[in-house]
C-alpha cells in the first residue's frame, strides 16, 4: 500500500453498493477487484488462453508455422459463406468469434470497473469515458462494420503480423487510404495528440522541482506568450489533451466505417471537387 | 539578473495583450505578449522566403490564375530534382524551387528550436521544450537531408504541396517493400498510439480530480495533495501499476520521443541498411508466407 492508501481504501468501503457497482469490495494486493474485474478477469483469461492455443497448437499444424512463433500466428474470420451466422465449426471461424465475444466482453468489463473504481474514489469519468472511445473502435472493426457488410469475414484476423497485413491490404482495397479524409484527419489527431504530449511533458520536466529558484506556473505561462504568443494553463491543457486523443480514434472510426459501405474508391470520392459548381462562373467545367 | 531584466520589459510590453473570450472556462483567454527577437524575426524572414518560393513555383504551374490556383491547390506540387541530378543545383523548373524551399524550411526550424531554447532560459525553465523538438527536427532531418544525401539524390525526399507528400508517403513505403514490416516503423506506430494512449490517460485522468487540485503539476510535484493521491490510486487499483506527478511527464516525453526517433532510423535506414522490409521480416520468421519465397 501507498503510504496514504489506507484513508483511501476506507473510504471507499463507505462508498454505497449499487447495481453492479461496488460489489466484491476487495483488493488483492494492489489490484481492487470487484463484480467488473471478475469479468474481466474470466473472459480475459479465457479469450487470451484460446488465442495462445489456436496461435501455438492448431495453426502451426496447418500453416507449417514453427511452434511457439506466436508473432506470426492468427486466428482467421469465418470465410465470405458463413455470412454472418453463428458457426460452430471450429476450421470455419468459430474460434474467432469465441476469442473477438470474450475480447468485447473483456474490454466492456474493463470500461465498467473504471467506472466502478472513479465512483469509490468520488472522482469524475473522463478515463472510463476516454476508454469507451477506443471500445468503440474496437466494435466498429470487428462488430459493427461487418454487420453492415453482412459477413463476418471483414473483420480482421487476431494475429500480430496478420493484423498488419489485413490494414495493408485494407488500405489498398479502397484505391489507398492516402485519399481517405476520414484518415488524413484521422492520422493529423494522432500526431497532434504525439505533439501535445512531447509539449506537455517537456514543458513540466523544464518547470519541475525549481521551487527554490522561484519558478512557479507563472514562468511556464510567459515561456509560452513569449514564442508562441498563448499560453493554454494548467487545466485548459489537460482539456486539449483529452480532447485530441479521443477525436483521433473516433475519426479513425469513421474512416473504417466508410470504407466498403458508403465509399469504395477514396481517390475517385475526390472527383466533386473538380466539378463543384462554384467553379462554374470562372469558366472552368 | 538577466532574469530580472527580462520581467521589466515584459511588464512593458503587456500593453499588446488581448483575451479569446469564447475559451473563458475553458482554458487560459490571454493572447500574447508575443516575443520577436534576433532568432524569432530570423526563423519569421526564412519561414516567409520558403513561403513566397513555394507560392511562386505553384504559381508558374497554373499561370498565376488566383481561381486555377485555389482549385488545384490540393495537388499543386513543387517536385524535387530529377534522379538524374543526383546532389548538384538543378534548374528552377526541374527542382530548383524545392531545393530552395527546402533551405529555407531547414533553416526557419533551426532558427525556431534556437528561439525556444533562448526563450526557456530566458524564462528561468530548463530547455526541455527545444530539447523534445529537436527529437522532430530528427525525423525532418533524416527525411530532407540524411537520406537523401546518403542515398546520393535529392529525389529521395519528398516533395513539397497537399498531395505530394501523401504520394511520397505511400510510394517510399512500397518501394521499400512495405513499412508494415519495417521494426522500426513498427516501434515508431509503437510510440506514436502509445502517446496518444498515454495523452488521453493523463488529461481523463486529471481532468477527473480538478475538483482535487490535480492540475496544479508543478505544485503537486512538490508536495503530492488529495488529487495527485486520488489519481495515482485510480490507476493503482485499475492496473496495479501508477505513475506519479513527475514521472507521468517522463513516461510522456519518453513516448513522443520514441515516434520520432525510430520514425527517423526507419526512414535512414531503408535501402542503404535494408532494401526490402518484406524480405527482412520474411528472413526474421515473423511472416505467414511460406518460408521459401523469402530466400534473398
Amino acid at each position: 500500500m501507498l503510504s496514504f492508501e489506507a484513508k483511501y481504501r476506507q473510504e471507499a468501503m463507505e462508498v454505497p453498493a449499487r447495481a453492479s457497482f461496488g460489489l466484491l469490495k476487495i483488493w488483492i494486493g494492489r489490484f481492487y477487484l470487484g463484480f467488473w474485474g471478475v469479468v474481466a478477469l474470466v473472459f480475459g483469461v479465457l479469450g487470451s488462453g484460446v488465442w495462445f492455443w489456436q496461435v501455438l497448437f492448431v495453426d502451426p499444424n496447418r500453416t507449417n508455422n514453427p511452434l511457439l512463433n506466436f508473432i506470426r500466428g492468427q486466428i482467421y474470420p469465418p470465410p465470405p459463406e458463413v455470412g454472418l451466422s453463428i458457426t460452430f465449426d471450429g476450421s470455419k471461424g468459430f474460434w474467432w468469434l469465441f476469442v473477438v465475444f470474450c475480447a468485447t466482453v473483456t474490454f466492456f468489463a474493463w470500461m465498467m470497473r473504471q467506472i466502478d473504481i472513479s465512483r469509490l474514489l468520488k472522482i469524475g469519468y473522463q478515463v472510463p469515458i476516454a476508454f469507451g472511445a477506443v471500445l468503440s473502435s474496437w466494435v466498429t472493426i470487428q462488430i459493427l462494420r461487418p454487420i453492415l457488410l453482412g459477413k463476418w469475414s471483414e473483420g480482421f484476423p487476431l494475429g500480430v503480423i496478420p493484423h498488419l497485413d489485413w490494414l495493408s491490404a485494407f488500405g489498398y482495397r479502397y484505391y489507398n487510404f492516402f485519399y481517405n479524409p476520414f484518415h488524413a484527419i484521422g492520422i493529423t489527431l494522432l500526431f497532434g495528440s504525439a505533439f501535445v504530449l512531447s509539449l506537455h511533458g517537456a514543458t513540466i520536466l523544464s518547470a519541475a522541482r525549481k521551487k527554490s529558484e522561484g519558478v512557479t506556473e507563472e514562468n511556464v505561462n510567459r515561456f509560452y506568450w513569449d514564442f508562441f504568443g498563448y499560453s493554454i494553463g494548467e487545466v485548459g491543457i489537460h482539456r486539449l489533451a483529452f480532447w485530441a486523443a479521443v477525436l483521433s480514434v473516433l475519426m479513425s472510426n469513421l474512416c473504417f466505417v466508410l470504407s466498403g459501405t458508403v465509399v469504395q474508391d477514396w481517390s475517385g470520392f475526390w472527383n466533386f471537387w473538380d466539378y463543384a459548381p462554384w467553379w462554374k462562373g470562372f469558366g472552368f467545367n | 539578473m538577466a532574469t530580472e531584466v527580462y520581467r521589466e520589459s515584459f511588464e512593458r510590453r503587456t500593453k499588446t495583450v488581448r483575451y479569446i473570450r469564447f475559451l473563458e472556462g475553458l482554458a487560459d483567454t490571454q493572447v500574447g505578449p508575443i516575443y520577436l527577437g534576433m532568432w524569432g524575426a530570423l526563423a519569421l524572414f526564412s519561414y516567409l522566403l520558403c513561403v513566397f518560393i513555394t507560392a511562386i513555383g505553384f504559381g508558374e504551374q497554373v499561370g498565376y490564375n488566383p481561381i486555377r490556383f485555389l482549385r488545384e491547390l490540393p495537388v499543386l506540387t513543387l517536385y524535387p530534382p530529377p534522379p538524374s541530378q543526383g546532389l548538384r543545383m538543378a534548374p528552377l523548373q526541374e527542382g530548383g524551387y524545392w531545393q530552395l524551399a527546402t533551405l529555407f524550411l531547414s533553416l526557419t526550424l533551426v532558427f525556431w528550436t534556437i528561439r525556444i531554447w533562448t526563450r526557456a532560459v530566458a524564462n528561468g525553465l530548463r530547455p526541455m521544450v527545444p530539447i523534445a523538438f529537436s527529437a522532430a527536427l530528427f525525423l525532418y532531418a533524416a527525411i530532407y537531408i540524411i537520406h537523401p544525401i546518403w542515398v546520393n539524390s535529392w529525389n529521395e525526399a519528398p516533395p513539397h504541396g497537399l498531395r505530394g507528400i501523401l504520394l511520397w508517403t505511400n510510394h517510399f513505403s512500397v518501394k521499400y517493400g512495405n513499412f508494415y514490416y519495417n521494426p522500426f516503423h513498427m516501434l515508431s506506430i509503437y510510440g506514436l498510439l502509445g502517446s496518444t494512449l498515454i495523452l488521453a490517460m493523463h488529461g481523463g485522468t486529471i481532468l477527473a480530480t480538478l475538483a482535487y487540485g490535480a492540475h496544479r503539476e508543478i505544485d503537486e510535484i512538490e508536495k503530492s495533495d488529495e488529487g495527485t493521491h486520488r489519481s495515482q490510486l485510480l490507476w493503482r487499483w485499475v492496473m496495479g501499476f501508477n505513475a506519479t506527478a513527475y514521472s507521468i511527464h517522463q513516461w510522456a516525453l519518453g513516448f513522443a520521443t520514441l515516434t520520432a526517433v525510430a520514425g527517423a532510423l526507419g526512414v535512414l535506414f531503408s535501402g542503404p541498411v535494408e532494401p526490402n522490409w518484406y524480405l527482412w521480416a520474411c528472413r526474421a520468421g515473423i511472416t505467414p508466407a511460406v518460408q521459401a519465397a523469402c530466400a534473398p
